[in-house]
């Protein structure tokens, strides 16, 4: 009865930011996605959660086209982004990928110093116009993800000499930095102790406020925190998708709640 | 017995240690390998290595001491200042070995007795016909000392043959003998045979290195006695490079060095960055389809010899470049040109360069592609900001190993520059290299004794110094930047 109010006031806070009707992926002959159907809110925190190799990675990178850049990746059906089809040939993938932006499973800081890894982006697109706005997107980029102190001595400092939770949180500062719309984040804690991992939850949290966040988790204690919405997939299906809350306490379908109890994985 | 013979009994020995101790191995555990430390197999192994290897040490050394050994006995005939003298011992000894062949020849062919071949003197006629006889040709009559010196080194010889043969089958018997003895389920023979393949992989690591010292104490001792007979300060700061074989001659490196490095200039212009956006292009854009059709065949230049690489450049380059660039502009009339040679290196590098850095520009990780891919970035975003600079150690390394080789590179200057020895910008002009005037100083019928022969040693050593410095420089800058971001 109390939820109730809660969940109406989100709802009409929130509209519509990305949209995917029958999304079919296939790796050479082999399918990897069929006929997904999904909605993804701004400004809210979407969980994919599923067995291992059940196609979430798959289709997190079709929402940035990043599955163009494998040779054999066929994506059919259609993905809106603000009413907009990403699969057009219109829009230039480059483009896209700059306002949804994406982190990783495995972090891959650039051979770079720290300041460079999360100047990247704001270099790249021309975000910044001297050299002090720069440095103030990196500061609060770094920041953002939790790193900042721990950093701000040296910046100059290559990236890849961090440890492998310091490199996963300038990964994500980094993508933070460019400023994009939605964020893809696949397994983002997958490398992090738990106070790392608590520290991107609630980066994760804030971060809620100015874009849409997706992200892959194999945790359905970090998918009941973090997130909104929940999205299952199986064999390549979107089982079930809705509430969080609805998800994790009362399923509709028997194999959503056989792996949220453990028996599927 | 003859070592061949000898080496194949010691492989039979090696066999029997192999099944010997194998079997033995299992007996002692009454054929339950469960209870043995090592599998069956090591055993055998081992027994192999212990029948053989000891033994084939003791043989190379006998093999490289004996003829030592011999020279210093055979020093009674001949006088002491003769002996003392570096080539006239090893003229002399030479001689001596020739007409000790030369008897041995005789006698299989049954032109001597053996009897004869041990007593047969100089006053018994003349020596070099018979021997002629049985086509074996001396240059000279036979001196008595000679003679004497060729029969005892028969008799010494034998007797070492003998020995050898001994010593060798002794030991390998003994090792054998030792397997053995120790090979029972609790011995480590594992451990062991592990041990032998590390020290033989050291071994054949060594003899690179061995090789390399070998061939730079040469060169250093060739190029001091050239420095005793030419001023060095001369040779290497000389302007004028003018051999004379009377006498004479201005050896100065300098126009050598600068036609080198000219050349070499012009050919990495034309290699480093072809081949680079050649890697690139293959390695990051081109579909897997195209790649598979470009890659050979940008690699069949690599097996063309460079002398047919020369031949291009005498025939066809050199007059085109003559034609429509030299003697318009009016830089030159030749068609031998630092242009001409500079260009077809460069060519030959391409491949060099480009299937190197193909190589190192796939190693990048992909996650770093699409960790900049994420975030936005091109395709030439991507491998100028993050690809080549994570490359770039391993790029700077074939670029120099590219360079040293356009250095060292011998036939197409020789074809494609010319042979005159010039300080000049003019990259259509004539020019020649170092390594041209090493084979033209040693070829051809001088003294050797002479600064004019030596030289060469002296400009081998140049070159040495020189790659050996790239090489050097090269991995300043890898090392620099892998502090930098490692
Ligand atoms: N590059 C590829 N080429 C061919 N098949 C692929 C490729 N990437 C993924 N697949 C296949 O597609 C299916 C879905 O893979 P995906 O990576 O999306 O799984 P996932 O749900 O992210 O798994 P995990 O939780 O283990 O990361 C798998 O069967 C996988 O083998
Ligand atoms: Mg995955």
């Amino acid at each position: 009865m109390y939820d109730a109010p809660n969940l109406e006031t989100r709802v009409t806070q929130t509209n519509t930011k990305i949209t995917a009707r029958g999304v079919q992926v296939y790796y050479g002959d082999k399918q990897a996605l069929q006929d997904v159907d999904v909605d993804i809110l701004d400004n809210t925190v979407t969980a994919f959660i599923g067995p291992s190799g059940c196609g979430k990675s798959t289709f997190l990178r079709c929402l940035n086209r990043m599955n163009d850049t494998i040779s054999n990746a066929r994506v059919e059906g259609e993905i809106l982004l603000d009413g907009e089809n990403i699969y057009d040939k219109r829009v230039d993938p480059v483009q896209l990928r700059a306002k949804v932006g994406m982190v990783f499973q495995k972090p891959n800081p650039f051979p770079k110093s720290i300041y460079d890894n999360v100047a990247y982006g704001p270099k790249i697109h021309g975000l910044t116009r001297s050299k002090a706005e720069l440095d103030e997107i990196v500061e609060s980029s770094l920041r953002k993800a939790a790193l900042w102190k721990e950093v701000k001595d040296r910046l100059g400092e290559a990236g890849t000499g961090l440890s492998g939770g310091q490199q996963q949180r300038l990964c994500i500062a980094r993508a933070v930095a460019t400023a994009p719309e939605v964020l893809l984040m696949d397994e983002p804690c997958s490398a992090l102790d738990p106070i790392a991992t608590a520290q991107v939850e609630e980066l994760i949290d804030e971060l809620r406020a100015s874009f849409s966040v997706v992200i892959v988790t194999h945790s359905m204690q970090q998918a009941a925190r973090v997130s909104q919405k929940t999205a299952f997939f199986h064999l390549g299906n979107l089982v079930e998708y809705g509430d969080t809350s609805h998800i994790f306490t009362n399923p509709s379908d028997p194999r959503t709640e056989s792996y949220i109890t453990g028996r599927i994985g | 017995m003859s070592v061949f013979f000898l080496i194949i009994v010691l492989g039979v020995l090696a066999i029997a240690g192999f099944v010997l101790g194998r079997g033995r191995a299992l007996a002692s555990v009454q054929g339950n390998t469960r209870r043995l430390h090592s599998l069956p197999g090591y055993y055998a192994w081992h027994g192999a290595i212990m029948a053989f290897l000891p033994a084939m040490a003791v043989l190379t050394l006998w093999l490289i001491a004996q003829p030592l050994i011999i020279e210093r006995q055979l020093a009674d005939y001949f006088p002491a200042e003769q002996f003392e003298n570096d080539s006239q011992r090893i003229l002399l000894m030479a001689d001596v070995r020739r007409v000790a062949e030369g008897l041995d020849v005789a006698v299989a062919a049954g032109a001597l007795t053996p009897q004869d071949a041990e007593t047969i003197t100089v006053a018994d006629g003349s020596v070099r016909e018979r021997l002629g006889a049985v086509g074996v040709a001396l240059g000279a009559e036979v001196t008595p000392e000679v003679l004497d010196a060729a029969q005892s080194y028969r008799a010494l010889a034998s007797t070492g043959a003998l020995g050898r043969a001994i010593v060798t089958l002794i030991v390998a018997l003994a090792g054998l003998a030792y397997a053995l003895r120790i090979t029972n389920g609790d011995f480590r023979a594992r451990n062991r045979v592990e041990a032998v393949i590390l020290g033989v992989l050291i071994l054949a690591s060594t003899i690179a290195i061995l090789t390399t010292i070998g061939i730079v104490m040469s060169m250093l001792s060739e190029t001091i006695r050239f420095s005793s007979m030419y001023p060095f300060k001369d040779f290497l700061f000389g302007l004028t490079w003018q051999p004379s074989f009377q006498g004479g001659s201005e050896l100065g490196l300098i126009p050598l060095l600068w036609g080198t490095l000219y050349i070499s200039l012009v050919a990495m212009i034309v290699a480093v960055p072809t081949g680079l956006f050649t890697a690139i292009y293959l390695a990051e854009y081109a579909s897997p389809r195209v790649r598979s059709i470009i890659k050979p065949l940008i690699e069949v230049i690599a097996g063309i010899p460079t002398v047919v690489f020369g031949l291009f450049a005498l025939v066809t380059v050199g007059p085109f470049l003559r034609d429509w660039f030299a003697v318009p502009t009016g830089l030159g009339s030749s068609g031998s040109s630092v242009m001409t040679a500079g260009l077809v290196i460069g060519v030959l590098n391409i491949p060099f360069i480009s299937s190197l850095a193909d190589d190192i520009i796939n190693a990048v990780p992909q996650s770093l592609r699409d960790g900049s891919y994420g975030l936005g970035a091109t395709k030439s975003e991507t491998v100028r900001q993050v690809i080549l600079p994570a490359a770039l150690p391993g790029i700077v390394g074939a670029i120099l190993l590219a360079a040293s080789r356009a250095i060292g590179e011998t036939m197409i200057v020789t074809m494609g520059a010319g042979a005159a020895a010039k300080l000049d910008l003019n990259p259509f002009e004539a020019m020649t290299t170092i390594t041209v005037k090493i084979v033209s100083q040693l070829t051809g019928d001088t003294e050797f004794n002479s600064p004019e022969t030596l030289v060469a040693f002296a400009l081998g050593m140049t070159l040495f110094v020189i790659t050996l410095g790239l090489n050097i420089f090269a991995l300043w800058v890898v090392r620099k930047y892998r502090e930098q971001y490692e």
